[in-house]
């Protein structure tokens, strides 16, 4: 669905495809946005540092790589073979 | 009197001064997280927080800090609201050896009024979710009991589990879930992943005080949550049947969130600050598929802050986490007087014990750290003798500088397990682990100069209590 406050991108991994989960109950007060590439949620009243990718703090970004060579918790365990 | 559901206490809280209305708007962030932290920084008695006007929603209701202070600890217990921290880890020993009390169904569970299913389930028009620190990935479940059951021994009610989880709301019905592989829901989900089945779990938010207390309790695998609910609260623990799963879930829970944890899927979760006091993740999790939600109309939200401690995790988890490794301890050694482990869920454990002969503390320390919670906590254990109090830091400090001698009495131990959350694990899950003997050498031990040590006074124990009969009968 398209978003009120074009362009958006998402502030920590800067993709650009930003789904709406939910709107709010009071109509027009704010919205519950989520990037498509790494999940981050978002409500769009919440301060600069969580919404904004220029004031998004470094130590909390995200890159494709970050996200693709995470580390598995826990491990997926081997098939158990049949017999 | 056991409460059999949240709104419950919440009352009784109220009735006891410790919970606080707050009736002007808030922002649902970062007023929420931030008021509830707080909390945390105000003395050990904070009350629990009750919000329901909350920008954007029309009737949001949100509760917490619950369980966030010893006076609402010791209330969640049926305690006097000011016992003694000490004395609440006893009571709470002394109920355990009431285990098991068996539960009682009942089939008119509030929470079977409301309704959402398949591709109607929409979390967020159930739940005012909402995020707790800035570096979070989302919105968090972070309070909830979540039940599973061995998929190999289905029927089996003690190999059931309630435990807590921190959960991410991932999507409108979607969840994603960290089972830290020590626990109990770990080994369920390896088994169904094995068989490349889903795990079907209920997930069950706004419950008793009790229930919340066992959920976070380390207890043994086939143990019965409920029937240690049962015991803790001096009466059956009520339960009904969860309609999607006929899984057992807390009779006066707000809501049950059915469904099953995907298999063989992950997909990334976090960052979270956790109880550690730093963030973990972004990690590849396993993530749950909602297919049912049951709740009660107007269901109150409860939720939890965490963060830097002190936070309501380590009220809650603190003396919980204490009784199981007291018990387990004193099962083979009985001269274990009393067990500390309220610092992060007990990777930091100080134990005072009477000695055997030369020795013997340093390996109630191995033992603290080959007990079931010690193999994914339990990184340094301070030991310390019969006569001091291990929840009186002062002197734990004390026995720290006079009895230990380094060379002699500090142990450390390489390549040990911990849980992958701990930020000073290297690599994650694996870590040193350190013994401090800090009890007086006994023979054949013969160290030191600790013949003529100062005692209290013998009537000085009977003027304490005096003197804490005035200061109260004063207020
Ligand atoms: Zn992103």
């Amino acid at each position: 669905m398209p978003l009120p406050d074009d362009p958006t991108i998402c502030p920590r991994c800067a993709f650009e495809t930003i789904d709406r989960l939910a709107t709010s109950p009071v109509p027009g007060v704010w919205d519950v946005l989520q990037c498509r590439q790494c999940l981050y949620t978002w409500r769009t009243t919440e301060p600069a540092r969580r919404t904004r990718r220029d004031a998004y703090p470094d130590q909390f970004k995200m890159t494709v790589a970050d996200i693709e060579n995470a580390i598995e918790v826990p491990a997926v365990p081997p098939l158990r073979r049949a017999g | 009197m056991a409460h059999d559901d949240l709104r419950s206490f919440l009352d009784t809280l109220e009735q006891e001064g410790q919970l606080l209305r707050l009736t002007e708007e808030v922002l649902p962030e970062p007023d929420l997280a931030a008021a509830a932290n707080a909390t945390g920084r105000i003395g050990e008695n904070a009350p629990a927080l009750y919000f329901d006007n909350v920008k954007g929603f029309t009737d949001a209701r949100i509760a917490m800090n619950v369980h966030g202070s010893w006076a609402n600890h010791a209330l969640a217990l049926g305690l006097p609201r000011n016992t003694p921290v000490k004395e609440q880890v006893e009571a709470f020993a002394a109920r355990w050896d009431v285990f098991p009390v068996a539960p009682e169904r009942r089939e008119d569970a509030p929470w079977r009024e409301n309704t959402q299913e398949g591709a109607d389930v929409d979390l967020f028009s159930v739940l005012p979710l909402f995020r707790l620190n800035d570096g979070d990935g989302g919105f968090y479940l972070d309070k909830a009991a979540v039940v599973s059951r061995d998929p190999e021994d289905p029927r089996n009610f003690g190999k059931q589990n309630v435990g807590t989880y921190r959960i991410e709301v991932i999507g409108t019905d979607r969840l994603a879930f960290q089972p830290v592989p020590m626990h109990d829901i770990a080994h369920h989900l390896r088994k169904a992943e094995e068989a490349g089945e889903d795990l079907p779990v209920a997930i069950t938010l706004g419950n008793d005080p009790v229930i919340t207390i066992v959920a976070g309790m380390p207890m043994a695998y086939d143990q019965s949550e409920y029937e240690m609910a049962g015991a803790l609260r001096g009466a059956p623990a009520p339960i009904a049947t969860a309609p999607l799963t006929g899984f057992d879930v807390p009779w006066g829970s707000e809501v049950v969130i059915e469904g099953v944890i995907e298999s063989r899927k992950r997909q990334i979760e976090g960052p979270f600050g956790e109880f550690t006091g730093h963030y973990s993740g972004g990690r590849r999790m396993p993530v749950i598929r909602v297919d049912r939600v049951s709740h009660r109309t107007n269901p109150v939200f409860e939720s939890l802050y965490l963060g830097m401690p002190w936070t309501e995790v380590d009220y809650l988890v603190g003396p919980n986490t204490c009784v199981p490794l007291l018990k387990q301890l004193r099962a083979e050694y009985p001269e274990v007087q009393a067990v500390n482990a309220m610092y992060t869920h007990g990777l930091m454990v100080i134990i005072s014990t009477a000695k055997r002969y030369g020795g013997f503390a340093k390996a109630v320390g191995m033992r603290a750290m080959t007990t079931p919670h010690g193999l994914g906590y339990v990184a340094q254990v301070i030991l310390v003798d019969e006569d001091v109090d291990p929840f009186n830091l002062p002197q734990v400090m004390w026995a720290m500088s006079a009895k230990v001698n380094p060379a002699d009495d500090v142990v450390v131990i390489p390549n040990l397990s911990v849980l992958e959350l701990a930020p000073a694990a290297q690599p994650a899950g694996i870590t040193s682990k350190m013994i401090i003997d800090a009890t007086t050498p006994v023979a054949p031990d013969v160290r030191g100069n600790f013949s003529t040590p100062a005692k209290d006074l013998p009537e000085a124990k009977e003027w304490a209590a005096k003197l804490q009969r005035l200061i109260a009968a004063r207020s």
